[in-house]
């Protein structure tokens, strides 16, 4: 059984530059969107706090740079992870192509200790605009993709509307907790006293 | 252990025991960690909620007694009164999650600590190490140990090296409650969230970065290997904690059993520590005139043993020639000795101001680039400081700001032979394999 305490979930937005991550972190966080597209430079944090099953857990998102030159954290910025959102745009296929580099590039510089069971969720942001008749990936084509790396969750959203936001970062959190390792009992270090002489630590003695 | 200093007294201090937070909240004497209305600092920043008006009238007795514990829970990186709060401390993980903020809730602050990671891992990346940033009147000063990342944000004016310092026994502090193994937890997983491992001790941090402004942390020098803590259970009720800069002192514990049972009885730690406290320290205003002529009788100049003392014979404030405080180590014995504070340092404020100035000349003194230095002597709005460091002892001394120089040069010298006068009261002298 699972402690009641408050936990922290760290989430990592990533994605194409221009596919909505922002908005998307916008939207759930201060519910508000602005047609305006301002690049984010490295990344931006927001928490929001989220209740799951009486539970509350504090979600902190990285919202990254999507453009190639701010992408400069790398391992450090996956670091412990406990979520991974891939975000593409449903009217631009390149933006679909790419979550598979992604994708590889977190499992990759994350190295988390599951990877075949690190909880993904994709989201195919911007469907509400021109009413969804420029749009270029099916629903099915990225149903496929998502089915084929292990059943991640897939979400249809849209930023500017809300449509969906709410319900996809439910699921994230859920996901992120689902993976949630067996709490081990905290030990700390102690040294056996009734022992004999010790082994010296391989520390220099000058 | 550290009772001596929380005397209150004649504040002699081991270095070994200053890894410790003082047991008593009024150790210090101070009544709270409050904003020092520092006189240049125009900026109009100030501890909110926590703000006094003591400094001129000096009513100290009006002040709350500090209490440990977390404040203002409620506050966050958007609040206006967090962040005009003069001096932040941050625990963080690698991966930037938060373990310890000295101000509001943790979890609210997650955002915060996140751009704290991502600062001190985007130079990490370049293979470079960030150890200060100066932002108009604050510093930022960061902290790598392992996979946790400490952070202190203050706009105190305090010294790099003193905030660094601090950090550093802010991790031994931690590192004294969840000893190493940490480092094993998130080894074994980077997702790993320390925070709960910490529940219930804001008190023991409050403190800790309470006794900050304390006299008794100034001399103390902090390094790397300082955080080497063992808890050892004597008894049911019992424990010895043993700091140390040495890794491996714990396979000399049986050996050195005997020798600490040897150094309490011969030097008789808690018969001193009483005394002390009876004696009530040593008070600028008993500085003997001509030490020399009454060396006979040293145990006169100590506070209680002393029915004939001249306060009343100075018209001013403070000691003779100026003289307001003072700070004395033998280097020899790694104690120090520093006079009971009185008029005109007879506020928390001003006691605090006083600190933070020996604190930066202490610096200064030390400074590896231009120092260091044998002697000083500096005059401002505040204080004339007058240092002296020689291979035996280092002396701090504070005046009156227009005192004379000449004559507080002359007054520190009564100073120094007053204290070695009476040396064998005052300092633990027995004591030297504290420092095995």
């Amino acid at each position: 059984m699972a402690s009641r305490r408050r936990m922290l979930l760290k989430v990592i937005i990533l994605g194409d530059s221009g596919v909505g991550k922002t908005s998307l972190m916008n939207q759930f966080v201060n519910h508000k969107f602005s047609n305006q597209y301002k690049a984010t430079i490295g990344a931006d944090f927001l928490t929001k706090e989220v209740q799951i099953d009486d539970r509350l857990f504090t979600l902190q998102i990285w919202d990254t740079a999507g453009q190639e030159r701010f992408q400069s954290l790398g391992v450090a910025f996956y670091r412990g992870a406990d979520c991974c959102v891939l975000v593409y745009d449903v009217n631009v296929t390149k933006s679909f192509d790419d979550l598979n580099r992604w994708r590889e590039d977190f499992l990759l510089q994350a190295s988390p200790h599951d990877p075949d069971n690190f909880p993904f969720v994709v989201l195919g942001n911007k469907i509400d605009v021109d009413g969804g008749n420029s749009r270029v990936v099916s629903s099915k084509k990225a149903k496929a993709w998502c089915a084929s790396k292990g059943n991640i969750p897939y979400f249809e959203t849209s930023a500017k509307d809300g449509t969906n936001v709410e319900a996809a970062f439910q699921c994230i959190a859920k996901n992120a907790i689902k993976n949630e390792p067996e709490e081990d009992t905290y030990l700390p270090d102690t040294i056996d006293m009734s022992g004999g002489q010790q082994q010296r630590s391989s520390g220099c003695d000058c | 252990s550290n009772s001596v200093s929380a005397s209150g007294g004649t504040g002699v201090v081991w270095r070994e025991v200053e890894g410790e937070a003082p047991t008593s909240p009024g150790s210090s004497g101070y009544a709270g960690e409050r904003g020092s209305s520092n006189a240049s600092s125009a900026s109009g920043i100030e501890e909110i909620g926590e703000r006094d008006g003591g400094l001129v009238n000096g009513i100290a007795d009006s002040q709350p007694a500090w209490v440990p514990g977390k404040r203002h829970v409620n506050e966050d990186d958007a609040s206006v009164s967090w962040r005009k709060r003069k001096k932040h401390f941050f625990i963080l993980s690698n991966s930037g999650k938060p373990i310890y903020s000295r101000y509001g809730d943790e979890h609210k602050l997650a955002g915060f600590s996140a751009t704290l990671q991502a600062i001190i891992s985007f130079v990490e990346n370049g293979g470079d190490r960030v150890k200060l940033v100066r932002a108009g009147k604050h510093q930022v000063v960061f902290l790598v140990k392992g996979p946790i990342y400490l952070v202190c944000i203050s706009c105190t004016e305090e010294p790099y090296e003193s905030l660094r310092g601090q950090l550093e026994l802010l991790y031994g502090q931690m590192i004294l409650i969840l000893t190493k193994s940490v480092n094993r937890c998130f080894e074994k997983n980077s997702k790993f969230d320390m925070t709960p491992l910490l529940g219930g001790t804001d008190a023991v941090f409050s403190s800790l970065i309470h006794s900050f402004s304390c006299l008794w942390q100034l001399l103390g020098e902090t390094d790397d290997s300082l955080a080497n803590v063992y808890v050892l259970e004597a008894s049911a009720d019992t424990y010895l904690m043993l700091l140390t800069t040495r890794s491996d002192a714990f396979y000399h514990l049986k050996e050195c059993r005997a020798s600490i049972e040897a150094v309490f009885l011969k030097s008789n730690v808690l018969s001193e520590v009483q005394r002390s406290m009876l004696d009530g320290g040593m008070h600028i205003e008993d500085l003997p005139v001509d030490p020399t002529s009454r060396s006979g009788s040293a145990s006169s100049h100590l506070g209680q043993h002393s029915p004939e003392r001249f306060r009343d014979t100075y018209t001013g404030i403070g000691g003779p020639c100026g003289l307001w405080h003072f700070i004395y180590r033998s280097i020899y014995l790694d104690q120090y000795v520093s006079s009971e504070f009185s008029s005109p340092i007879n506020t928390p404020q001003q006691q605090k101001r006083l600190f933070r100035a020996y604190q930066k000349i202490y610096a200064s003194m030390h400074d590896k680039g231009f120092g260091p230095h044998k002697t000083q002597f500096r005059r401002d709005e505040n204080y004339v400081l007058l240092c002296w460091v020689t291979q035996d002892f280092e002396l701090y001394a504070a005046f009156d700001p227009l005192a004379d120089k000449a004559l507080a040069i002359k007054t520190c010298n009564r100073v120094c032979q007053w204290v070695k006068d009476v040396e064998n009261e005052i300092f633990l002298l027995g004591a030297s394999p504290f420092s095995w």
